[in-house]
Protein backbone atom coordinates (compact mmCIF):
# COMPACT_ATOMS: atom_id res chain seq x y z
CA UNK A 1 0.00 0.00 0.00
CA UNK A 2 1.23 3.34 -0.80
CA UNK A 3 2.06 5.65 2.24
CA UNK A 4 1.40 9.08 3.15
CA UNK A 5 4.21 11.70 3.59
CA UNK A 6 2.71 12.25 6.80
CA UNK A 7 3.26 8.45 7.59
CA UNK A 8 6.42 8.30 6.41
CA UNK A 9 7.54 11.28 8.15
CA UNK A 10 6.32 9.35 11.18
CA UNK A 11 8.18 5.93 10.17
CA UNK A 12 11.41 7.81 9.78
CA UNK A 13 10.97 9.54 13.63
CA UNK A 14 10.29 5.88 14.87
CA UNK A 15 14.59 5.03 13.60
CA UNK A 16 16.59 3.86 16.31
CA UNK A 17 17.84 6.87 18.14
CA UNK A 18 15.69 9.58 17.26
CA UNK A 19 13.04 9.49 20.48
CA UNK A 20 14.12 5.97 21.82
CA UNK A 21 17.43 4.63 22.10
CA UNK A 22 16.35 1.07 20.26
CA UNK A 23 13.77 2.82 18.03
CA UNK A 24 10.36 1.20 17.53
CA UNK A 25 10.29 -0.52 14.38
CA UNK A 26 13.57 -3.36 15.25
CA UNK A 27 14.50 -5.68 12.31
CA UNK A 28 11.35 -4.53 10.62
CA UNK A 29 12.02 -3.08 6.81
CA UNK A 30 8.00 -3.01 6.05
CA UNK A 31 6.38 -0.02 5.66
CA UNK A 32 5.01 1.49 8.51
CA UNK A 33 1.44 1.63 6.76
CA UNK A 34 1.99 -2.02 6.11
CA UNK A 35 3.02 -3.14 9.64
CA UNK A 36 -0.21 -1.08 10.93
CA UNK A 37 -1.84 -2.74 8.03
CA UNK A 38 -1.09 -6.26 9.01
CA UNK A 39 -1.41 -6.17 13.12
CA UNK A 40 -4.97 -4.55 12.47
CA UNK A 41 -5.88 -8.15 10.75
CA UNK A 42 -4.05 -9.61 13.28
CA UNK A 43 -5.99 -7.91 16.17
CA UNK A 44 -9.16 -8.40 13.72
CA UNK A 45 -8.28 -12.74 13.70
CA UNK A 46 -8.16 -12.99 16.94
CA UNK A 47 -11.70 -11.49 17.50
CA UNK A 48 -10.69 -8.16 19.14
CA UNK A 49 -10.08 -5.07 18.55
CA UNK A 50 -7.20 -2.88 19.91
CA UNK A 51 -9.42 -0.73 22.20
CA UNK A 52 -9.53 -4.05 23.98
CA UNK A 53 -6.24 -5.10 24.40
CA UNK A 54 -5.30 -1.23 25.44
CA UNK A 55 -7.79 -1.39 28.10
CA UNK A 56 -6.56 -4.46 29.07
CA UNK A 57 -3.09 -3.14 29.40
CA UNK A 58 -4.17 -0.44 31.11
CA UNK A 59 -6.03 -2.06 34.00
CA UNK A 60 -2.24 -3.94 34.69
CA UNK A 61 -0.91 -0.64 34.25
CA UNK A 62 -2.96 1.02 36.73
CA UNK A 63 -3.34 -1.53 39.61
CA UNK A 64 0.45 -2.15 38.78
CA UNK A 65 1.18 1.22 39.52
CA UNK A 66 -0.46 0.92 43.04
CA UNK A 67 2.46 -0.93 44.68
CA UNK A 68 5.20 1.93 44.18
CA UNK A 69 7.21 -0.96 42.31
CA UNK A 70 6.12 -3.57 44.70
CA UNK A 71 4.87 -7.04 42.83
CA UNK A 72 0.89 -6.04 43.19
CA UNK A 73 -1.72 -9.78 43.36
CA UNK A 74 -4.05 -8.95 40.37
CA UNK A 75 -7.20 -11.18 40.23
CA UNK A 76 -5.73 -13.63 42.17
CA UNK A 77 -3.52 -14.97 39.43
CA UNK A 78 -1.26 -12.38 37.96
CA UNK A 79 1.90 -11.01 39.29
CA UNK A 80 1.89 -7.27 38.44
CA UNK A 81 4.65 -4.50 38.98
CA UNK A 82 5.18 -1.44 37.19
CA UNK A 83 8.76 -0.08 37.54
CA UNK A 84 8.57 3.92 37.17
CA UNK A 85 11.94 5.72 35.65
CA UNK A 86 12.51 9.63 35.51
CA UNK A 87 11.33 11.33 32.41
CA UNK A 88 8.88 10.77 29.48
CA UNK A 89 8.83 9.54 25.95
CA UNK A 90 7.02 11.31 23.34
CA UNK A 91 4.87 9.44 21.14
CA UNK A 92 6.56 9.25 17.71
CA UNK A 93 2.72 9.69 15.92
CA UNK A 94 3.48 12.80 16.83
CA UNK A 95 -0.08 13.54 18.25
CA UNK A 96 1.63 15.51 21.52
CA UNK A 97 1.15 12.92 23.85
CA UNK A 98 4.10 11.98 25.90
CA UNK A 99 4.15 8.66 28.02
CA UNK A 100 5.46 8.04 31.87
CA UNK A 101 8.80 5.80 31.39
CA UNK A 102 6.94 3.12 33.38
CA UNK A 103 7.54 -0.39 32.30
CA UNK A 104 4.99 -2.92 33.64
CA UNK A 105 5.61 -6.85 33.66
CA UNK A 106 2.71 -8.58 34.29
CA UNK A 107 3.32 -12.50 35.36
CA UNK A 108 0.59 -15.42 35.67
CA UNK A 109 1.11 -17.15 38.57
CA UNK A 110 -0.34 -20.74 36.85
CA UNK A 111 1.79 -20.42 33.89
CA UNK A 112 4.87 -18.39 34.54
CA UNK A 113 3.95 -16.32 31.36
CA UNK A 114 5.33 -13.04 31.29
CA UNK A 115 4.64 -10.32 29.34
CA UNK A 116 6.15 -6.53 29.49
CA UNK A 117 4.82 -3.17 27.98
CA UNK A 118 5.22 0.15 29.04
CA UNK A 119 2.93 3.19 28.95
CA UNK A 120 3.80 4.48 25.56
CA UNK A 121 2.86 0.95 24.50
CA UNK A 122 -0.58 1.02 25.80
CA UNK A 123 -1.45 4.40 24.15
CA UNK A 124 0.06 3.42 20.59
CA UNK A 125 -2.28 0.44 20.42
CA UNK A 126 -4.78 2.45 21.93
CA UNK A 127 -4.79 5.66 19.23
CA UNK A 128 -2.89 4.24 16.49
CA UNK A 129 -3.26 0.58 16.42
CA UNK A 130 0.66 0.61 16.53
CA UNK A 131 2.66 -2.45 18.27
CA UNK A 132 5.86 -1.50 17.26
CA UNK A 133 7.40 -3.63 14.06
CA UNK A 134 8.87 -7.22 14.25
CA UNK A 135 12.43 -7.02 16.12
CA UNK A 136 11.63 -4.18 18.30
CA UNK A 137 12.84 -4.53 21.60
CA UNK A 138 9.35 -3.63 23.15
CA UNK A 139 6.96 -5.05 20.33
CA UNK A 140 3.26 -6.15 21.87
CA UNK A 141 2.43 -9.56 20.11
CA UNK A 142 -1.35 -9.30 20.42
CA UNK A 143 -1.63 -13.07 20.05
CA UNK A 144 0.98 -13.09 23.25
CA UNK A 145 -1.58 -10.65 25.06
CA UNK A 146 -4.54 -12.56 24.01
CA UNK A 147 -2.87 -15.69 25.31
CA UNK A 148 -1.79 -14.50 28.64
CA UNK A 149 -3.83 -11.28 29.68
CA UNK A 150 -7.51 -12.63 28.76
CA UNK B 1 31.38 8.09 -23.64
CA UNK B 2 27.91 8.97 -23.95
CA UNK B 3 27.08 7.95 -20.45
CA UNK B 4 30.31 9.74 -18.93
CA UNK B 5 28.98 13.17 -20.63
CA UNK B 6 25.42 12.19 -19.16
CA UNK B 7 26.84 12.00 -15.97
CA UNK B 8 29.39 15.06 -15.98
CA UNK B 9 25.85 16.73 -17.36
CA UNK B 10 23.45 15.85 -14.74
CA UNK B 11 26.96 16.30 -11.76
CA UNK B 12 27.32 19.78 -13.16
CA UNK B 13 23.80 21.09 -13.12
CA UNK B 14 23.22 19.75 -9.64
CA UNK B 15 25.96 21.42 -8.85
CA UNK B 16 24.79 24.63 -10.08
CA UNK B 17 21.35 24.19 -8.48
CA UNK B 18 23.12 23.43 -5.15
CA UNK B 19 25.07 26.74 -5.33
CA UNK B 20 21.74 28.88 -5.89
CA UNK B 21 20.12 27.57 -3.47
CA UNK B 22 22.91 28.32 -1.05
CA UNK B 23 23.17 31.55 -2.54
CA UNK B 24 19.27 32.11 -2.33
CA UNK B 25 19.48 31.06 1.20
CA UNK B 26 21.66 33.59 1.91
CA UNK B 27 20.10 36.45 1.05
CA UNK B 28 16.12 34.71 1.45
CA UNK B 29 16.63 33.98 5.17
CA UNK B 30 19.03 36.63 6.13
CA UNK B 31 17.52 38.00 8.55
CA UNK B 32 20.91 40.37 9.71
CA UNK B 33 21.91 41.09 12.96
CA UNK B 34 18.76 41.14 15.61
CA UNK B 35 19.20 42.44 19.37
CA UNK B 36 17.88 39.92 22.10
CA UNK B 37 17.27 42.61 24.67
CA UNK B 38 16.77 40.13 28.83
CA UNK B 39 14.64 41.33 31.68
CA UNK B 40 14.07 44.78 30.58
CA UNK B 41 17.61 45.95 29.32
CA UNK B 42 19.35 43.73 32.20
CA UNK B 43 21.08 41.94 29.08
CA UNK B 44 21.56 42.96 25.68
CA UNK B 45 23.19 40.92 22.89
CA UNK B 46 23.33 40.62 19.53
CA UNK B 47 22.90 37.82 17.39
CA UNK B 48 22.69 36.59 13.35
CA UNK B 49 18.91 36.14 12.75
CA UNK B 50 17.73 32.79 11.16
CA UNK B 51 18.47 30.72 14.88
CA UNK B 52 16.16 29.58 17.45
CA UNK B 53 16.16 31.62 20.30
CA UNK B 54 17.04 28.39 22.53
CA UNK B 55 20.13 27.69 20.42
CA UNK B 56 21.39 31.76 20.27
CA UNK B 57 21.17 32.00 24.20
CA UNK B 58 22.65 28.93 24.13
CA UNK B 59 25.27 30.64 22.02
CA UNK B 60 26.21 33.74 24.32
CA UNK B 61 26.10 30.91 27.37
CA UNK B 62 22.90 31.66 28.36
CA UNK B 63 21.41 28.17 29.19
CA UNK B 64 17.97 27.80 29.23
CA UNK B 65 16.77 24.29 30.50
CA UNK B 66 15.80 21.95 27.37
CA UNK B 67 15.82 17.86 27.86
CA UNK B 68 15.10 17.19 24.10
CA UNK B 69 17.38 19.08 22.44
CA UNK B 70 15.30 21.23 20.91
CA UNK B 71 13.20 19.02 19.51
CA UNK B 72 9.83 20.31 21.08
CA UNK B 73 9.65 16.80 23.09
CA UNK B 74 9.68 18.59 26.87
CA UNK B 75 8.34 21.44 27.11
CA UNK B 76 11.48 22.72 29.42
CA UNK B 77 12.87 25.48 27.69
CA UNK B 78 10.26 28.35 28.49
CA UNK B 79 10.49 31.76 27.96
CA UNK B 80 8.32 35.08 28.14
CA UNK B 81 8.43 37.06 25.06
CA UNK B 82 7.15 40.35 25.03
CA UNK B 83 7.51 41.26 21.10
CA UNK B 84 5.63 39.70 18.39
CA UNK B 85 6.70 36.32 17.02
CA UNK B 86 3.23 34.89 15.71
CA UNK B 87 0.67 32.89 16.89
CA UNK B 88 2.00 29.68 19.28
CA UNK B 89 2.63 26.91 17.28
CA UNK B 90 1.31 23.32 17.11
CA UNK B 91 4.07 21.75 18.51
CA UNK B 92 4.55 24.02 21.28
CA UNK B 93 0.61 24.06 22.13
CA UNK B 94 0.91 20.28 24.22
CA UNK B 95 3.54 22.23 26.88
CA UNK B 96 2.15 25.52 27.69
CA UNK B 97 -0.96 26.33 29.43
CA UNK B 98 -3.66 29.05 28.69
CA UNK B 99 -2.48 31.00 30.93
CA UNK B 100 1.22 30.78 29.67
CA UNK B 101 -0.10 31.79 26.64
CA UNK B 102 -1.73 34.76 27.76
CA UNK B 103 1.66 35.52 29.17
CA UNK B 104 3.51 35.35 25.85
CA UNK B 105 5.50 32.30 26.81
CA UNK B 106 6.78 30.23 24.54
CA UNK B 107 9.20 26.82 24.02
CA UNK B 108 12.28 28.80 23.06
CA UNK B 109 13.03 25.97 20.96
CA UNK B 110 10.57 26.53 18.71
CA UNK B 111 10.88 30.26 18.13
CA UNK B 112 12.98 31.67 14.79
CA UNK B 113 14.70 35.10 15.40
CA UNK B 114 13.93 37.13 12.34
CA UNK B 115 13.96 40.57 14.19
CA UNK B 116 15.02 42.18 17.31
CA UNK B 117 12.77 40.05 20.60
CA UNK B 118 12.38 41.57 24.10
CA UNK B 119 12.62 38.64 26.32
CA UNK B 120 12.17 37.76 30.16
CA UNK B 121 13.84 34.87 32.14
CA UNK B 122 14.79 33.93 35.58
CA UNK B 123 17.57 35.65 36.68
CA UNK B 124 19.20 32.34 38.12
CA UNK B 125 20.07 31.45 35.10
CA UNK B 126 22.33 33.93 34.67
CA UNK B 127 24.18 31.52 36.81
CA UNK B 128 24.34 28.34 34.96
CA UNK B 129 27.69 27.37 33.19
CA UNK B 130 28.54 24.80 30.80
CA UNK B 131 31.05 22.68 31.68
CA UNK B 132 33.65 20.14 29.96
CA UNK B 133 34.00 17.23 32.79
CA UNK B 134 36.00 14.34 32.94
CA UNK B 135 34.95 10.69 34.01
CA UNK B 136 37.00 10.05 36.80
CA UNK B 137 35.06 7.25 38.35
CA UNK B 138 32.16 4.63 37.17
CA UNK B 139 31.31 2.96 40.56
CA UNK B 140 28.39 0.23 40.35
CA UNK B 141 25.55 0.76 43.05
CA UNK B 142 23.03 -1.75 42.21
CA UNK B 143 22.49 -4.20 38.94
CA UNK B 144 21.00 -0.94 37.36
CA UNK B 145 22.30 2.06 39.26
CA UNK B 146 25.86 3.74 38.86
CA UNK B 147 27.86 6.62 40.18
CA UNK B 148 29.59 8.73 38.00
CA UNK B 149 32.02 11.25 39.77
CA UNK B 150 33.17 13.68 37.32
CA UNK B 151 36.38 16.10 37.62
CA UNK B 152 35.27 19.64 35.98
CA UNK B 153 37.71 20.64 33.56
CA UNK B 154 36.83 24.36 32.55
CA UNK B 155 35.30 26.06 33.96
CA UNK B 156 36.74 24.50 36.86
CA UNK B 157 34.51 24.50 39.51
CA UNK B 158 30.16 24.80 40.23
CA UNK B 159 28.55 26.49 42.83
CA UNK B 160 24.95 24.90 43.16
CA UNK B 161 22.51 24.03 46.38
CA UNK B 162 22.28 20.87 47.38
CA UNK B 163 18.85 18.78 45.84
CA UNK B 164 19.44 20.72 41.99
CA UNK B 165 20.24 18.86 39.13
CA UNK B 166 22.59 19.00 36.14
CA UNK B 167 21.79 18.29 32.34
CA UNK B 168 24.22 16.44 31.04
CA UNK B 169 24.74 15.43 26.82
CA UNK B 170 25.10 12.33 25.39
CA UNK B 171 26.91 11.48 22.18
CA UNK B 172 25.91 9.60 19.27
CA UNK B 173 26.36 5.91 19.62
CA UNK B 174 25.66 2.81 17.82
CA UNK B 175 22.43 3.54 15.60
CA UNK B 176 21.86 6.55 17.51
CA UNK B 177 22.86 9.61 15.53
CA UNK B 178 22.22 12.51 17.75
CA UNK B 179 22.97 13.82 21.33
CA UNK B 180 20.31 14.60 23.83
CA UNK B 181 20.46 16.03 27.15
CA UNK B 182 19.34 14.59 30.23
CA UNK B 183 18.90 15.76 33.64
CA UNK B 184 20.76 14.13 36.77
CA UNK B 185 20.73 15.26 40.16
CA UNK B 186 23.68 15.87 42.13
CA UNK B 187 24.82 13.56 44.44
CA UNK B 188 27.88 15.18 46.05
CA UNK B 189 28.32 18.39 48.45
CA UNK B 190 29.05 21.96 47.12
CA UNK B 191 32.27 21.80 49.50
CA UNK B 192 33.67 18.96 46.93
CA UNK B 193 34.65 21.61 45.00
CA UNK B 194 35.91 20.64 41.24
CA UNK B 195 33.80 17.59 41.47
CA UNK B 196 30.03 16.42 40.87
CA UNK B 197 28.72 13.08 41.70
CA UNK B 198 25.78 11.92 39.74
CA UNK B 199 23.78 8.63 40.45
CA UNK B 200 22.09 7.37 36.82
CA UNK B 201 19.75 4.47 36.72
CA UNK B 202 19.63 2.39 33.62
CA UNK B 203 16.23 3.26 31.53
CA UNK B 204 15.40 0.22 29.13
CA UNK B 205 15.55 1.57 25.68
CA UNK B 206 16.46 5.08 27.29
CA UNK B 207 18.89 7.13 24.99
CA UNK B 208 21.16 8.83 27.62
CA UNK B 209 21.03 6.21 30.37
CA UNK B 210 21.98 3.76 28.12
CA UNK B 211 25.32 5.59 26.75
CA UNK B 212 26.27 6.58 29.89
CA UNK B 213 25.71 2.83 31.47
CA UNK B 214 26.97 1.02 28.30
CA UNK B 215 29.35 3.40 26.22
CA UNK B 216 31.32 5.64 28.74
CA UNK B 217 34.45 4.76 30.66
CA UNK B 218 36.48 6.85 33.18
CA UNK B 219 38.78 9.21 31.32
CA UNK B 220 36.25 10.21 28.88
CA UNK B 221 34.84 13.87 28.65
CA UNK B 222 31.18 14.96 29.11
CA UNK B 223 29.01 18.37 28.47
CA UNK B 224 27.58 19.18 31.90
CA UNK B 225 24.88 22.53 32.34
CA UNK B 226 23.95 23.67 35.63
CA UNK B 227 22.91 24.43 38.43
CA UNK B 228 19.15 23.81 37.56
CA UNK B 229 16.05 23.17 40.11
CA UNK B 230 14.22 24.89 42.89
CA UNK B 231 14.62 21.52 45.02
CA UNK B 232 16.94 22.29 47.98
CA UNK B 233 16.54 23.41 51.80
CA UNK B 234 14.35 26.12 53.00
CA UNK B 235 14.09 27.54 56.10
CA UNK B 236 11.36 27.63 59.08
CA UNK B 237 11.58 23.88 60.25
CA UNK B 238 14.11 21.78 62.57
CA UNK B 239 12.98 18.26 62.05
CA UNK B 240 13.63 16.99 58.14
CA UNK B 241 11.82 14.23 57.14
CA UNK B 242 13.88 12.23 53.94
CA UNK B 243 12.05 9.75 51.64
CA UNK B 244 13.71 8.30 48.64
CA UNK B 245 13.62 5.60 46.24
CA UNK B 246 16.17 4.44 43.18
CA UNK B 247 17.82 6.96 41.98
CA UNK B 248 15.77 9.42 44.11
CA UNK B 249 18.79 9.04 47.20
CA UNK B 250 21.15 11.92 44.52
CA UNK B 251 19.48 14.74 46.05
CA UNK B 252 18.64 13.73 49.59
CA UNK B 253 22.55 12.60 49.98
CA UNK B 254 23.81 15.81 49.09
CA UNK B 255 21.10 17.40 51.37
CA UNK B 256 22.26 15.12 54.42
CA UNK B 257 25.84 15.30 53.77
CA UNK B 258 25.95 19.15 53.33
CA UNK B 259 23.43 19.85 56.60
CA UNK B 260 25.69 17.65 58.91
CA UNK B 261 28.98 19.39 57.25
CA UNK B 262 27.28 22.88 57.85
CA UNK B 263 26.51 21.89 61.54
CA UNK B 264 22.39 22.98 60.91
CA UNK B 265 20.87 21.87 64.00
CA UNK B 266 18.18 19.44 62.43
CA UNK B 267 16.80 15.92 63.36
CA UNK B 268 16.83 14.48 59.96
CA UNK B 269 14.76 10.78 59.39
CA UNK B 270 15.92 9.58 56.02
CA UNK B 271 13.75 7.07 54.52
CA UNK B 272 14.70 5.19 51.72
CA UNK B 273 12.55 2.44 49.46
CA UNK B 274 13.33 -0.52 47.71
CA UNK B 275 11.88 -3.79 46.76
CA UNK B 276 14.74 -6.44 47.55
CA UNK B 277 18.04 -5.84 48.85
CA UNK B 278 19.46 -5.96 45.49
CA UNK B 279 17.96 -2.84 44.98
CA UNK B 280 19.35 -0.99 48.07
CA UNK B 281 22.82 0.69 48.23
CA UNK B 282 24.77 3.41 50.20
CA UNK B 283 23.94 1.16 53.24
CA UNK B 284 27.02 1.60 55.29
CA UNK B 285 27.45 4.79 54.44
CA UNK B 286 24.44 6.09 56.30
CA UNK B 287 24.61 3.00 58.51
CA UNK B 288 27.86 5.03 59.70
CA UNK B 289 26.29 8.47 59.32
CA UNK B 290 23.44 6.87 62.08
CA UNK B 291 26.55 5.96 64.16
CA UNK B 292 28.24 9.33 64.23
CA UNK B 293 25.40 12.03 64.64
CA UNK B 294 22.79 11.46 67.34
CA UNK B 295 20.51 14.13 64.80
CA UNK B 296 20.22 11.58 61.79
CA UNK B 297 18.25 8.49 61.54
CA UNK B 298 18.14 5.65 58.33
CA UNK B 299 15.47 3.62 57.89
CA UNK B 300 15.59 1.41 54.80
CA UNK B 301 12.49 -0.60 54.32
CA UNK B 302 11.93 -3.41 51.18
CA UNK B 303 9.03 -3.88 49.95
CA UNK B 304 9.10 -7.30 48.97
CA UNK B 305 12.36 -8.91 50.77
CA UNK B 306 13.61 -12.11 49.11
CA UNK B 307 14.28 -14.83 51.36
CA UNK B 308 17.90 -14.76 50.41
CA UNK B 309 17.90 -10.99 52.21
CA UNK B 310 17.35 -12.16 55.62
CA UNK B 311 16.10 -8.69 56.32
CA UNK B 312 15.83 -7.76 59.71
CA UNK B 313 14.46 -4.43 58.80
CA UNK B 314 11.18 -2.60 58.19
CA UNK B 315 9.12 -4.31 55.62
CA UNK B 316 6.17 -2.82 53.34
CA UNK B 317 5.37 0.03 50.97
CA UNK B 318 7.58 3.26 52.26
CA UNK B 319 4.19 5.15 52.69
CA UNK B 320 3.07 2.62 55.41
CA UNK B 321 6.91 2.93 56.95
CA UNK B 322 6.35 6.88 57.11
CA UNK B 323 2.79 6.55 58.63
CA UNK B 324 4.59 4.11 61.36
CA UNK B 325 7.26 6.67 62.46
CA UNK B 326 6.27 10.10 61.19
CA UNK B 327 4.02 11.24 64.06
CA UNK B 328 3.71 14.78 64.27
CA UNK B 329 3.55 17.22 61.83
CA UNK B 330 5.12 20.09 64.36
CA UNK B 331 8.07 21.57 63.07
CA UNK B 332 8.49 19.59 60.23
CA UNK B 333 9.05 19.60 56.40
CA UNK B 334 9.37 16.75 54.35
CA UNK B 335 11.96 16.38 51.11
CA UNK B 336 11.16 13.88 48.46
CA UNK B 337 12.90 12.50 45.52
CA UNK B 338 11.16 9.18 43.16
CA UNK B 339 8.73 8.37 41.02
CA UNK B 340 5.36 10.23 40.50
CA UNK B 341 3.67 7.54 42.19
CA UNK B 342 5.61 7.07 45.16
CA UNK B 343 5.81 10.85 45.69
CA UNK B 344 1.78 11.14 45.53
CA UNK B 345 1.74 8.52 47.59
CA UNK B 346 3.89 10.03 50.13
CA UNK B 347 2.08 13.59 49.91
CA UNK B 348 -0.87 11.82 50.62
CA UNK B 349 0.09 10.02 54.19
CA UNK B 350 2.47 13.20 55.00
CA UNK B 351 -0.76 15.99 54.62
CA UNK B 352 -2.77 13.08 56.51
CA UNK B 353 -0.92 13.28 59.23
CA UNK B 354 -1.19 16.93 59.08
CA UNK B 355 1.75 18.47 57.22
CA UNK B 356 0.48 21.37 54.74
CA UNK B 357 1.27 20.83 51.11
CA UNK B 358 3.69 24.10 51.32
CA UNK B 359 5.86 22.21 53.95
CA UNK B 360 6.20 19.30 51.99
CA UNK B 361 8.83 19.79 48.85
CA UNK B 362 9.91 17.01 45.77
CA UNK B 363 11.49 16.01 42.80
CA UNK B 364 9.47 14.35 40.69
CA UNK B 365 10.70 12.11 38.05
CA UNK B 366 9.17 13.71 35.48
Amino acid sequence: MKQSPELHAIQENMRSGSLAGFGFLGSDTRQLIDILEADDALVTQLGTTHGDIARRLQFFYTEGRKGLGQAVEVERRYDVVAEEHKGGIPCPFRDNHTAPKVMVSVTDQKTGQRLSFSALNIHMIQAHGFYEGHGAKFRIEPATVMRILF
Amino acid sequence: MEIVQTVLSISLISSALAVVVVIADRFLNDYGECVIDINGGNRQMTVNGGSTLLSALAANRIFIPSACGGKATCGLCTVQVASDVGPVLPTEEPYLSEEQVNEGVRLSCQIKIKHDLEIHIPEELFNIEQYQARIEKITDLTHDIKEFRFALEEPAELAFKPGQYVQIDSKPYGSVTESVSRAYSISSVPSDKGFVDLIIRLVPNGICTTFMHEHVKEGDTITLRGPFGDFYLRDGADDLVFIAGGSGLAPIKSLVFDILEQGLEKNMTFFFGAVTKKDLYYVELFQDLEKRYPNFRYIPALSNPAPEDAWQGDVGLITDVVAKYVETPVNKQAYLCGSPGMINACINVLTGIGLTEDEVFYDKFT
